[in-house]
Order: C-alpha cells, then structure tokens, then sequence
C-alpha cells in the first residue's frame, strides 16, 4: 500500500475519516490530488484521462480503506469511535425513516407511490450490515 | 468506578505518561482518564499497565470501587 497508516489519525471532530499527522501524510493528500488536477484541470476530459482517473482514484480508494483500516486506535479510542459512529446511524436512520414517511404522505396526498427507492434500500442495506456484524460478533467472541 | 494508583507508581518509577503509553500501547490521552478515574480499562491493558509499573498483581494498581 501507498499510504502508512501512522501517518496519519482518526477526524474526531469533523467528521469520518483521517487527518494527516505527520508531514508524510500531507504529502500523501499532495500526491494524491495532483494528478487529480492535472487530468481534469483543463477541463478536455479524453478516454485516456478518464480511465486514467478511474485507476488512480480506485488505487486510492483502495488505499484510503486500507488505511482507515489500520489507523492507531486503543480500546478506549474504539469505545468512542463506536459509540459516536452508533449515536450518529441513529440519527441518520431516524432522519430516513422520518424522509420516507413524509414522502408517503405527500404520495398519499396526490393518490401515488411516492417513496424514494435509495432510501429505502439504505436502510435495508443498514440492516442487513447490522445483521452480518452481530452473526459475525457472537461467533467470534 | 475503578480507582487507580497509577500516577503514584509512575511518579516512582520517574517515567512520564507517554513514555508508559507507548510500553503499554495506548495513547497519552488514555493514560490520562485512567489516571483521572475516567476510564476503566480492559483485564488486558490492566494486566499490562501493571507490568509495566513493575507491580505483580492488578490489584496493586486498580482498586475497583463497587461503590
């Protein structure tokens, strides 16, 4: 992998993700948006600058999730990490449900099915991600 | 709530808190909730605090509190 993983720490308070620690981990973000500029700076996006963009983003994306992955935690850092991540599905989840259900309504209203499919499947794929972990967990441990 | 002892025998040892985060593996920042009685730690981290505070039983370092 491009990226180490001790370059770099957990975004506790802006967000998901990481933020660079290090000098090394603000060369990675450097390295890894110039090419980004240089194939649609100029704004002439060829077949070979497209592919060439797919490449270089999924070998980030790639590593990107490598090094979520291995970020330095200790098991209070995982406890927090665990509950703020719990705390802010909630919302999210609460905040869908409450979306679809409005939109119901409004299709109600004009005598149509009028529920965004996305959402839905959001949810089911929450769900069924929950399922996974739990079967997963009580296997494991 | 776990109570801790561990400031004291760190101070006995004269080694600072990052300097016993990194023997145990934790950030400075954990080290200081268990020393605040913020934190209660895993048997494992406990066990290995303990050790690195050269002290044979956890209970030498973590007196738990059923209070």
């Amino acid at each position: 992998m491009i990226g180490k993983y001790n370059w770099f720490k957990r975004r506790k308070y802006t967000g998901w993700g990481f933020t660079p620690a290090t000098w090394q981990g603000w060369l990675y973000i450097v390295v890894l948006v110039i090419p980004i500029i240089l194939l649609t700076g100029d704004g002439h996006m060829t077949q070979t600058r497209i592919i060439l963009l797919i490449i270089w983003s999924i070998i980030f994306v790639v590593d990107f999730i490598d090094i979520m992955i291995h970020l330095p935690k200790d098991e209070r850092d995982r406890i927090h990490e665990a509950i703020s991540e719990r705390n802010a599905l909630w919302v999210i989840v609460i905040v869908l449900a409450v979306g679809v259900a409005y939109q119901a309504a409004q299709g109600a209203i004009k005598g149509i099915v009028q529920v965004d499919p996305v959402i839905i499947v959001a949810i089911l794929a929450g769900l069924f991600a929950k399922i996974v972990s739990n079967i997963y967990l009580d296997k494991k441990n | 709530m776990m109570e801790t002892k561990i400031t004291y025998y760190r101070n006995k040892l004269g080694i600072t808190q990052e300097e016993l985060a990194k023997v145990v593996g934790v950030t400075r920042q954990t080290i200081i909730s268990l020393e605040q009685n913020k934190y209660n730690p895993s048997l494992i981290l406990a066990s290995k605090i303990t050790q690195a505070l050269k002290q044979k039983h956890i209970e030498d370092v973590f007196i738990f509190n059923s209070k």
